[in-house]
Formats: C-alpha cells, sequence, structure tokens
C-alpha cells in the first residue's frame, strides 16, 4: 500500500497522545485493541493501511515506533488493553531508564548515544512499507526526551530520508501554569529551532490554549491529561481523514499540507475543532449546518493556540483548510464560503491568493457521534509568531541570568560554547520575523532583503 | 272515473282501456326493453283518467282511440307496421340512446338552432309513450300526445296535423338556407340532398290529395323509390352520374312537389351506395388492417340494418299491392320520409365517417372517427360511439398485448408503437420502438400513448436484453382486473379505469425492470464505478497509478505498449483500496490509448476504460463513455498539475534546507516559493472547483434522481443530465473552449515553472557538490597536516562562486520574473474570461479563486466583470 506513514512518539508526552491517537484510529476503522479486524468492520472501503500493516496473523499494527528514555509512560500502555496492538520490537525504552532529566541537551545526547539502535527499527519499518510518504512525530517541546530525542532525530530523519515528509504534532507548554520544568525555555527554544529547520509542517497544539478549551468549553474546572489528550486524538485522527479515506482530493499527506505552506518556513499550523465534546457530556441539542460549522471555527475561542488575536490587527490568515465531516450537502459548502467573505470572517494575507479550502471526508460508520456536522480547521496564521515570541521572551529573561546553564554544559553540544544558544535564538527570531513580513504586502521581496543578514554559516 | 254511457255503449273508462290496449299493444316490444317508457306511459294513463277538467273526456278519448285505427287500417297493416317498428327498434337498440329521441329530436336540434323554441314539442316528443310504435307513426302522435304531457287536450286537435309539419318545413327551410355551411360544418348533409324546394311547393305536398292526381300510381314511384335505396335504378328514377345524384325522368308526369319529395328520399340511396362502395372497395384490401376491417364490418352491420328496413318496406308494398289496397291509408311516399328519417340520418353519419376516413387507416382511423364523438346530437353520438368501439377493438387487443406480453401484432402498421425489426439488442431500448404520431388515437393522451411504449418496451427489453422471464408482481392480478372492453378507452372523460389500469401496468413494469437492473445488473455498483475510476473518486488508486505511470507518459505516445499499461493498470489496483472492489468491476477496468497526434507524449492520449454491456449499456452508451472518456482526460490533467506541484513544493522544501549554505540564492528560492504557492493556490481551487461544484453537487444529484426514477428513462435521463453537467462545467462544451484554452495555457506554464525550476536546483546542487568536494579536499589536506588551500587555489574558488552566482541568480530571476509575469497575466485573463462566461456555475469557479480578492486589487480592469459576476451570484 503506497504512501504509508510512521508514526514516532517521542517521550513522556508524544507517548500519551500517540496512544490515544492509535485508540481513536483502532475505533475508526473497526479495529479491536488486539489489533483484529471487528467483524462489523469487514466491508469498509477505509485505508487501514496508511498507518496499520497486516502482520502475517493478520493482525493490524500500527507503524508506529516508541520512544522513551525513561518506562513509566511506556509502562503504562504496556498494562493497558493496547498493549498487544504495537509491534513489540518498535518499542525502545532506555536501558537505565532514567530520563532526560527535563533537559533538552540530555535527551539529545542520549538521542546520540543510542542514534544506532534508534534508527535500526526506524529504518526496518521504512524499508516495510512500499512507497513511504513520511513520518509523524508525536512530542512536546518542553520536556527533555521529547524535545532533545526529538530534534536529534528530526535532524537524522532528514539525512536518511531527504525526500521523506517529516510533520510533527508538538505540545507547546502551558504558559497559565507554573511549569516544573524551569529549563522550559531554553528547552522549547532549542526544540523549535529544530521544528523550523527540519520539520516540514508542525502542528502546533499549545497546551495553554488546550487547558483553557477544556475549562471554558467543555466545563471541566481541572482538566486531566487524559482529557486533553482527547482532544488531541481528536485532532490528530481528524486531520488524516481524508488520507484514510480516499476520495477525490486529499489522499496523500503532500497535498493535504502543501496547499496550507506557502512558503518554506512559514510552516507552523493551529488547529481549530467544532463541536467539542468529552465522552461525559451530552451535546447540546441544536442542527449544525456547514456554515455553522465553518464560522464556529474562525472563532479565536475554538482555536487550540493561544494567541492574543485583536492585538496587532493586521496577522491574517495565510491559508485555511477546513476538513469537515458527517452529513454534508455539498451545495452548502460554496454558500457558507459567499457567507464568509460578505461577513469578512476571515483576514487574509495582502500578497498572494488565498482562501478557504474546504474538504469533505467521510465519518467512521463505527464510531457514534451526537454531531451532525463536525469539522476541524488546520490554519496557517501570521499571529502564531506570538507564541515563539513568547518563547524568545521567556528565553532571554534566562538567559540573561545565565540561569540553569550547568546542566547543559555538561552535554557535548555545550561543552565548548553556547554559540547554539545564540544561534537558535537568531533562527526563532528570523521565523518570527517571517512570520511578520507575512502580513504585509512587501513580503513578495522580503527574501531578497534578508538575504545579507541570512549569511550566517 | 266517468260513468256516462254513451251512445255506442262505451263508456270513457272503456274506451280508455282500449286505448291503452291498442298503445300497450303496439309497444309492448318497446316496453320489454324500456321499463321508463312503461313507467311514463304509466303516469300518462294516470294522468289521463284523474284529469277532472277533461270536459269531453269521452270524445277525446274516441278520437284518440280513432287516431290510433288510422296508423293500421288492417290488421295486416298493422302487422306490418309493427314489424317496421320492431325492426326498427331492435336496429336501434344497437346504439344505447334512448330510441324514442331519435325521430323528432335530431329535427328539433337542428331547427331549434334556426327557429328558437318554437319546436320545442319535438323535444319533448320523446317522452311520449306513443312514439315507440315506430319512427312512421310516431311523428305525428307524439305530437298530439305532447300537449298531453304538459297541458290539457284540447290544443290537441288543431295541432295534430299542422305541428309536424311546420316542424318539417321548418327543418326543411333550414336545410337549404344553410345548405352549404352544414356541409362544412358538420358533414352531416351530404352534398347530393338535392332539396331544392321551395315553401310553395311543401304548402302544396302537405295535402294529401295531391298525391293521388299524379300520372303515375304512387306505389310505382314507391317501388321505384325502394329500388332507388337500394341503389338501383329504376323505372323513373335513374341515377346520373354526371350529376352525380338521382334523377326522376324528367317525362314522366310526377308533380313537383312529389318530384321533390322523391329526390329528398333518393338521397338514402345515394349516401347507401356511397357507404357500400367504400365498404366493398375496402373489404378486399388486404392492407386495408384490421381497425380498418373493423370499420368495414361496423359500416356493414349498419348496411345490414338498413337492408332490413328495405326488406320490411318491400315487403309491405308487395302486400300492399297483392291486395290492392291502395286507399291512401298504406305505404306512401310522405310515410316513406317520415319512416326514412331515421335511417337517413345514420346513413348520413355513415357517410360522413366514410369521407373523412377516406385514405386512412390505423390508429389514424380511430382518430377521425373520434373526432366525431363531440356530436352535439346524442343519437347521432351514439352511433359514432357504437362504431368507434367496434373499431378501435383491435387497436386495444393489441394494445393489451402490448402492454402485458410485449409482442407487437401489427401486420399493417396500424398501432402507434412501431418496431424496427434491424436493430440490435443494444440499442432495442433507444432505438427500437418509436411512437407512430399518426397513428396515437385522439382518445389516448401523447403521455399516455408514451408510456405505453414504455411499459412494452420494458417487457421486452427484460426478456431480451436483461434475459430476466420472472414474472412481474403483481401482474396477474392487473391481468385479472376487471377490464372493459375498448370502450374504457374511449370514456377516459368520464372515467379514469383505463388511464388507472395503465398507469399501474406501466409502474409496475417499470419498477420491476429497475429492480432487475439493480439487482441483477447491479447498476448502482457500474454507475460509482464509473465514478471511483474515470471522475477519479477513488484518489489512493489514481494517485498510485499516476505515481506509477509517470515514467511511462513521459515518452513519446508512440513508444506506449498497452501491455506494459495494463500490467501498470493490475499494479495499482493490487496495492490500493481498488483491490477490495468486486472483480466483476476490476475486470471491466481497462487502458485505453486515444487517437495519437504527432507530437503527443503518454500524458495526452492515455486513459482508462470501463467495459460495458448488456443491459447497462443502455445507460452508458458508447456516446456516453466518449463523455466519460472526455472528462476523464480533463480530470486526469488536473490531477497531473496537482502532483506536479506537489512534486514542486516538495523540491522547494528540501532545497530550501539543502541551499540554506548559498545564502545569495535565498531571493531567487523565495521568489519560487511564491510563483509555486500562487500555483498551488490556483490548481487546489481548480481542483475544489471540480470536487464540489462538478462532481459533488452532480453527483447528489443524479442520486436522488435515479432514486425516484420510475422508469428506465427517467435514470437515462438523469445521467445525461448529469454528464452534460459535467461537460459544461469542465469546461469541455463548445461554448466554453477559449477558456479552457486559456487554462491549458496555465497547465502548460506550470510544466515550464517546473522545469525552470528544475535546472536552477540542478546548478545549485551541482554548485553544492563543487563546494562539498573543495571542502574535502581542504579538510583532507588540514588532516594530512599540509596547508589547507594555496591562496591561488581559494582564489580560483572565490571567481568560481562569483560567477556561478553572476550566471545564476540574475538570468533564474529574470525567467522567474517572466513566468510570474506570464502567469498572472494568464489567470488575470482566465478570470475575465469565466466571468463572463454565461453559465453561472463557473461563477463559483472564479469566486475560489479569488477569494481574497487578490487578482481583484491587482488588477483594477477587473474589478467590472467581477462585481458583475458577485452580483449576479447574489441572486443565485
Amino acid at each position: 500500500m503506497p504512501r504509508e506513514i510512521i508514526t514516532l512518539q517521542l517521550g513522556q508526552c508524544g507517548n500519551q497522545i500517540g496512544m490515544e491517537f492509535w485508540k481513536q484510529l483502532c475505533l475508526e476503522h473497526g479495529i479491536s485493541p488486539e489489533g483484529i479486524l471487528e467483524e462489523f468492520a469487514t466491508e469498509g472501503t477505509d485505508r487501514k493501511d496508511v498507518f496499520f500493516y497486516q502482520a502475517d496473523d493478520e493482525h493490524y499494527i500500527p507503524r508506529s515506533v516508541l520512544l522513551d528514555l525513561e518506562p513509566r509512560v511506556i509502562n503504562s500502555i504496556m498494562n493497558s488493553p493496547y498493549a498487544n496492538l504495537y509491534n513489540p520490537e518498535n518499542i525502545y525504552l532506555s536501558k537505565h531508564g532514567g530520563g532526560a532529566g527535563n533537559n533538552w541537551a540530555s535527551g539529545y545526547s542520549q538521542a546520540e548515544r543510542l542514534y544506532d539502535e534508534i534508527f535500526d527499527i526506524i529504518d526496518r519499518e521504512a524499508d516495510g512499507s512500499d512507497s513511504l510518504e513520511g513520518f509523524v512525530i508525536c512530542h512536546s517541546i518542553a520536556g527533555g526526551t521529547g524535545s532533545g530525542m526529538g530534534s536529534y532525530i528530526l535532524e537524522r530523519l532528514n539525512d536518511r530520508f531527504p525526500k521523506k515528509l517529516i510533520q510533527t504534532y508538538s505540545v507547546f507548554p502551558n504558559v497559565d501554569e507554573i511549569s516544573d520544568v524551569v529549563v522550559q525555555p531554553y528547552n522549547s527554544l532549542l526544540t523549535l529551532t529544530r521544528l523550523t529547520q527540519n520539520a516540514d509542517c508542525v502542528v502546533v497544539l499549545d497546551n495553554t490554549a488546550l487547558n483553557r478549551i477544556a475549562a471554558d468549553r467543555l466545563h471541566i474546572e481541572t482538566p486531566t491529561f487524559a482529557q486533553v489528550n482527547q482532544l488531541v486524538s481528536t485532532v490528530m485522527s481528524t486531520s488524516t481523514t481524508t488520507l484514510r479515506y480516499p476520495g477525490y482530493m486529499n489522499n496523500d499527506l503532500i497535498g493535504l499540507i502543501a496547499s496550507l505552506i506557502p512558503t518554506p518556513r512559514l510552516h507552523f499550523l493551529m488547529t481549530g475543532y467544532t463541536p467539542l465534546t468529552t465522552d461525559s457530556q451530552v451535546a447540546n441539542v441544536r442542527k449544525t449546518t456547514v456554515l455553522d460549522v465553518m464560522r464556529r471555527l474562525l472563532q479565536p475561542k475554538n482555536m487550540m493556540v493561544s494567541t492574543p488575536v485583536h492585538r496587532q490587527a493586521n496577522h491574517c490568515y495565510i491559508s485555511i483548510l477546513n476538513i469537515i465531516q458527517g452529513e454534508v450537502d455539498p451545495t452548502q459548502v460554496h454558500k457558507s464560503l459567499q457567507r464568509i467573505r460578505e461577513r469578512k470572517l476571515a483576514q487574509f494575507i495582502p500578497w498572494g491568493p488565498a482562501s478557504i479550502q474546504v474538504a469533505l471526508s467521510r465519518k467512521s460508520p463505527y464510531v457514534q457521534t451526537s454531531h451532525r456536522v463536525s469539522g476541524l480547521m488546520l490554519a496557517n496564521h501570521t499571529s502564531i509568531s506570538h507564541l515563539f515570541e513568547r518563547i524568545l521572551r521567556q528565553y532571554d529573561k534566562l538567559r540573561k541570568r545565565e540561569a540553569f546553564m550547568d546542566q547543559f554544559k555538561k552535554e557535548n553540544i555545550f561543552r565548548e560554547n553556547l554559540d547554539e544558544f545564540d544561534n537558535c535564538r537568531e533562527t526563532v527570531q528570523h521565523l518570527v520575523d517571517e512570520y511578520q513580513a507575512a502580513t504585509r504586502r512587501d513580503y513578495l521581496s522580503w527574501g531578497t532583503q534578508q538575504a545579507p543578514s541570512a549569511d550566517r554559516i | 272515473m266517468s260513468s256516462r254511457l254513451t251512445g255506442d255503449g262505451n263508456t270513457a273508462g272503456s274506451l280508455l282501456q282500449k286505448l291503452c290496449c291498442k298503445l300497450t299493444g303496439l309497444c309492448d316490444v318497446v316496453r320489454r326493453g324500456r321499463e321508463d317508457d312503461a313507467a311514463s306511459f304509466a303516469e300518462l294513463h294516470r294522468k289521463l283518467q284523474s284529469q277532472g277538467v277533461l270536459k269531453n273526456r269521452w270524445a277525446i278519448l274516441h278520437l284518440l282511440l280513432s287516431l290510433c285505427g288510422t296508423g293500421q287500417v288492417t290488421p295486416r297493416s298493422f302487422l306490418g307496421s309493427s314489424l317496421f317498428g320492431h325492426h326498427l327498434t331492435s336496429h336501434v337498440t344497437s346504439t344505447p340512446f334512448n330510441p324514442p329521441q331519435r325521430d323528432l329530436a335530431a329535427t328539433g336540434s337542428l331547427s331549434e338552432t334556426v327557429t328558437g323554441g318554437t319546436t320545442g314539442a319535438g323535444y319533448l316528443s320523446h317522452q311520449s309513450p306513443a312514439t315507440n310504435i315506430s319512427s312512421g307513426i310516431s311523428s305525428i302522435r307524439g305530437n298530439s300526445s305532447v300537449e298531453g304531457l304538459t297541458s290539457v287536450p284540447q290544443t290537441f286537435v288543431p295541432s295534430t296535423l299542422g305541428l309536424p309539419q311546420t316542424s318539417w318545413r321548418d327543418t326543411q327551410s333550414y336545410k337549404v338556407d344553410s345548405k352549404t355551411s352544414l356541409k362544412e360544418e358538420t358533414a352531416i348533409v351530404p352534398r347530393s340532398s338535392r332539396m331544392i324546394a321551395t315553401q310553395q311547393q311543401l304548402k302544396a305536398l302537405s295535402h294529401r290529395g295531391e298525391n293521388t292526381s299524379c300520372e303515375i300510381p304512387e306505389w310505382e314511384l314507391l317501388k321505384d323509390v325502394i329500388y332507388a335505396f337500394q341503389g338501383i335504378d329504376g323505372k323513373w328514377i335513374k341515377f346520373d352520374s354526371t350529376r352525380d345524384g338521382y334523377r326522376i325522368d324528367y317525362k314522366a308526369g310526377i308533380p313537383k312537389a312529389t318530384r321533390h319529395l322523391i329526390s329528398k328520399l333518393a338521397e338514402c340511396g345515394w349516401l347507401y351506395n356511397k357507404v357500400r362502395i367504400y365498404v366493398e372497395s375496402r373489404s378486399a384490401d388486404k392492407a386495408f388492417g384490421l381497425v380498418g376491417q373493423s370499420f368495414c364490418a361496423a359500416l356493414h352491420e349498419e348496411l345490414t340494418e338498413y337492408y332490413r328496413l328495405i326488406a320490411v318496406l318491400e315487403a309491405q308494398l308487395q302486400q300492399e299491392q297483392d291486395q290492392g289496397i291502395s286507399d291512401g291509408e298504406g305505404l306512401t311516399l310522405r310515410r316513406l320520409v317520415v319512416w326514412t328519417f331515421d335511417p337517413l340520418l345514420r346513413l348520413k353519419t355513415l357517410a360522413a365517417l366514410v369521407d373523412i376516413c377516406k385514405g386512412k387507416k390505423g390508429g389514424a382511423l380511430a382518430s377521425s372517427i373520434f373526432s366525431y364523438m363531440q356530436h352535439g346530437d346524442p343519437y347521432v353520438r351514439g352511433l359514432i360511439k357504437h362504431t368507434l368501439t367496434l373499431v378501435s377493438q383491435p387497436i386495444y387487443a393489441t394494445l393489451m398485448r402490448w402492454v402485458y406480453d410485449g409482442e407487437l401484432e401489427d401486420t399493417y402498421h396500424e398501432f402507434f408503437v412501431a418496431s424496427d425489426p434491424t436493430v440490435k439488442n443494444d440499442r432495442l431500448w433507444h432505438d427500437k420502438y418509436s411512437l407512430r404520431k399518426s397513428m396515437i388515437p385522439s382518445f389516448l393522451s401523447f403521455d399516455q400513448a408514451g408510456r405505453i411504449l414504455l411499459t412494452g418496451k420494458s417487457i421486452n427489453f427484460l426478456r431480451q436484453v436483461c434475459q430476466n422471464r420472472t414474472p412481474i408482481k403483481d401482474r396477474e392480478s392487473a391481468m385479472a382486473l376487471n377490464m372493459k372492453d375498448a370502450e374504457s378507452m374511449l370514456v377516459q372523460d368520464l372515467e379514469t379505469s383505463f388511464q388507472k389500469h395503465m398507469d399501474a401496468v406501466y409502474s409496475q413494469t417499470s419498477l420491476h425492470l429497475l429492480e432487475v437492473l439493480h439487482t441483477q445488473y447491479k447498476f448502482m455498483d457500474h454507475l460509482k464505478a464509473m465514478r471511483r475510476y474515470l471522475l477519479l473518486g477513488q484518489g489512493d488508486f489514481i494517485r498510485h497509478l499516476m505515481d506509477l505511470l509517470e515514467e511511462d507518459l513521459a515518452k513519446p505516445a508512440t513508444n506506449l505498449y498497452l501491455h506494459n499499461l495494463n500490467g501498470i493498470l493490475e499494479t495499482a489496483i493490487r496495492a490500493t483500496n481498488a483491490q477490495y472492489d468486486d472483480a466483476d468491476i476490476l475486470k471491466r477496468l481497462d487502458v485505453r490509448l486515444l487517437e495519437v497526434s504527432p507530437g503527443d507524449t503518454g500524458w495526452d492520449v492515455f486513459s482508462l476504460d470501463y467495459h460495458v454491456d448488456g443491459p447497462i449499456r443502455t445507460v452508458f452508451t458508447p456516446e456516453c463513455m466518449i463523455m466519460y472518456l472526455r472528462v476523464f482526460n480533463f480530470l486526469w490533467r488536473a490531477k497531473r498539475m496537482e502532483y506536479i506541484l506537489a512534486l514542486i513544493w516538495k523540491n522547494q522544501i528540501s532545497h530550501a534546507r539543502w541551499l540554506k549554505s548559498i545564502p545569495e540564492l535565498s531571493g531567487v528560492l523565495h521568489q519560487c516559493h511564491l510563483l509555486g504557492c500562487e500555483m498551488v493556490h490556483f490548481i487546489q481551487q481548480v481542483q475544489y472547483y471540480i470536487n464540489f461544484e462538478v462532481l459533488e453537487c452532480s453527483w447528489d444529484e443524479l442520486l436522488r434522481k435515479v432514486r425516484e426514477a420510475r422508469d428506465l428513462d427517467h435514470i437515462i435521463a438523469a445521467h445525461q443530465v448529469f454528464l452534460d453537467m459535467i461537460l459544461c462545467r469542465c469546461l469541455l462544451d463548445e461554448k466554453s473552449r477559449d477558456i479552457l484554452t486559456q487554462l491549458r495555457t496555465i497547465f502548460d506554464l506550470i510544466i515550464q515553472f517546473e522545469s525552470a525550476q528544475d535546472k536552477f536546483y540542478q546548478a545549485a546542487n551541482e554548485e553544492l557538490e563543487v563546494r562539498r568536494r573543495y571542502e574535502q579536499i581542504r579538510q583532507k589536506r588540514t588532516n594530512q597536516g599540509e596547508w589547507a588551500v594555496t591562496d591561488a587555489e581559494e582564489q580560483e574558488e572565490k571567481e568560481r562562486i562569483t560567477t556561478f552566482l553572476r550566471n545564476i541568480i540574475p538570468s533564474t530571476r529574470a525567467q522567474m520574473t517572466v513566468l510570474a509575469q506570464s502567469y498572472n497575466d494568464m489567470v488575470q485573463r482566465f478570470l475575465i474570461m469565466v466571468a463572463a462566461h454565461p453559465d453561472v456555475s463557473l461563477g463559483f469557479l472564479s469566486f475560489r479563486l479569488d477569494f481574497n480578492q487578490h487578482y481583484k486589487v491587482k488588477e483594477p480592469n477587473m474589478r467590472s466583470p467581477l462585481m458583475s459576476l458577485q452580483q449576479r451570484m447574489h441572486h443565485v
């Protein structure tokens, strides 16, 4: 089966959301926790082979690699009903099990040391697919393993598989609560740099916004990891529906993201989902139409990225893709687009053509939802630069005091000097600048003016 | 009851009794069939008995009784007239209408149009029991009892003789006056009615005594008249072919009035001749067909009745002659006129039918007769209906055979369904059967005829094409339904049983056909297969197929080999979700190479194909398949652009990473990125437009229509609309040719951009390689402890780099600028062309392409067409 996608789950957070993602996929494809196709699901026209492969005994096995430096989360997976779903050879736990201590440099260095073992798994998995489309990485950017190891793997994947796409689902830290990870700004900055340079598409999952959505929209006072992760898995599974239920369009990852990402660096996507419910909650009974869904998707409160939207009025959408599922009358799509344009609900870039793309996708027949229509928005919006600016500000605060540098200096990469930090700061700053430039008409000539200053290698 | 005795010893009561006996004796034949007449007679009887105001009851009754006698002077003559009456009535009962109406009602209705209500008596006369006796006597007696119905009989005596005469005169004068116009209008009175009567002559005629004064005895004339009735020349009355009419020997001593009377009577003969000749000439004609033969048979039946009348008249005349009775109480010309009034009307009607049916046959003949069904005279209408029922019997029989068994037994091409035996099974539905418009009887609507055609066609289609002989559900019960004869077809304005029945048979047959098509021949599966494969709905399969074919299709079209391509198709099927499709469907999927024109690459000629056979071929006709292939070609090209752009994008992403080490190139790269993203946007929006506005919406519509379809024609039509709509919205129709060309130009630019960018990347990659090697050498030397590079070498390298940059950057930039400019121009022009296109649905395309009004802002000229477009879309 062509165009397979291999999922890499890195670290505590990555494995948690990864597990939720596979749970959701199993449900949607009618695959039991043991990987056996349920009897009711044999007649499917869905494509299971993008994310699963079939073992000799007809078991469906996720094309997934689970990596962690400490055993807690992976052990909990191995004690869950889904223990037998994964290929045990694809689960790698660092032998000493001490973790990365929330230190990017530690994660990075350990990954460097474990390179052969990790890439044995990845190469084997890649060889097992007919024509690999790319990798999907789940991780957080704030901790140690997901960020450090993730950064290292990103760089190496680029070298090893230069023609394969790399998409990441990156969890950004919650800024509303005091983090127990003091070096979080360092970790974030260093990871963000790799995301900028080595990933092709980054779906930003902002913990700040996710918690806020859980609290405000789902009325959960203190959302648990599981509840937040369910939001994430919904986003992940929905954003892959067009790959799993083939139709006229958007049948491959590249087609899906090519139209969202106009220039290589502006590849950070925000997501929005509506209507939001958790299992425990009964949906309010309301007839949802395509227009409702598309309008709600444009509302900031449904966005899973926390950016002060109104602060700078000239921020704008570079591109939007709405994946709409459910009973949709195709004639409604045009009407909804018309209404959105009339009401000027979305502000677009001034330097090129842009529009809302709408993909109608089939819904799994095995998952019952209370909503007639639901929608996911993947949007490239310039205001995401606020998130990066926030990281830069926090980094600058720490860096000014040279705080907590000792842990970093212990590792190879920082042993000689801290140039890495400066380079990363520059890269991220450059990214912020480019996003801001994209709000202006003169973005067309942006590269030319910047060319000399970019000369830093 | 009166108890006064009279000289004759007869009481009024006994007189009445006698009178009643006479009447009942006379009309018992009639009464047998006509209870209502008997009832009205009883009513009259009762009235007469209870009439208190009647002064001279006895006198009146006596008069009535004696009047009774005038009709039958002798028992024999009474017998004769009753016999005549009997024949007449039985003759009359062949039509379902009230026989009493016939004699004067016709006259009355005719004269009423001229004289107003003066002869209302004629209308009423039918209620009189006396009129039942016979057509001959009743015209006199009927008038007498008319008064009895409504008023006292005092008025009766004077009106006895006067009334019919005036009514006759009125009628005749009317005929004289409006002879021509009447002929034009209703053709009831044929040309031959040469009644050049004047009022004076009629007045003279009204005295019976004159008859005796003629030189030729009346019985001889009567004999001649009866000959003439049979179309035989008599002694005095001969047929004159030059004048096309009967002529009385002018030398004969016949008074003018009598002559006139005779020529009036001779009309019967003329009409008879006309009908007879028609029947004789047609009966022999085998090609005249069943309907024609039925018509002849109906005419013949009428003529037989007519023969009977003549036989009676002849018998009576003979009798009178034998017994030598000619005291004026027997058969007279005058009486003959009255007696033949009815047959004359029938003959006139028949002759008129013969006239309009000349040269016609089958359904057309029935239509012609049906056009007379609106005749105002119920008597004539009755006759026509009777005839038409007989005539349409064969049509009805054929129709039933057709509708139930699909068999068409129509040797003479009379039925309105025509069959072309040369048509093969695959075109059976479309071409084999057709409506013969001229043969649709006018009592069937065009709609009905169409549905009847469909019903039989469906049966044939089921049997011959679908090879399905399972009985149709509910069919038996429908056949067993109490179906009346052909008459039900004719009276559709009165009752709907025929319509209902035909509708039921139609829907049962059609639904059965659809069911067979859906279940046995999996119509929906094939339709979906068309969408999945020919309309690229199976995205993963199409994507993989294109990946696999890429290399082959880049070759010149002449270097392609079908078997290679078929192998690739197989591989693509097996690797994707297409493998789960029905084996029968996959078997039909095939590769087809279109006609190669010089310079074509594989991309231009490659096409998927889908083989259809059997019944579904009726929907997916070769014409439809060609439309599918054209759409496939368009979608395939658009898809290819999508993939090329995905490739371009992928290259941009990777090269942006690799070429970071040559920062001087970032400007060029940015330029490429921006042009690329504009193209991606364009193609993506075109694809979304195709997906939603073209495919999804039309498909939804098609599915809805197929679901609601009541017969195969509905499905065929819906499918055709579906294809037409797609073709039109994909710019494949005639009026969009320029826009399509423009779109192709844009596609070409994208390919140009791809190759330009590739060339640039290639040069950049080579440069990277050179730098890497230079670096390697430097590294190696350093490791060996030598000087890394000499100054000269370093200088050389620097110059090389400068030359490279000086060569590549300006030229690429210029090339990209030109490309971007012409691309922009093309898109602008495309948008303007789309905006000017008459089809509103294309507005959706330009709406999508310029959603954020980027092009509108850039090109103020576009504002006007786009503005008008938006306004137009507001109305949608």
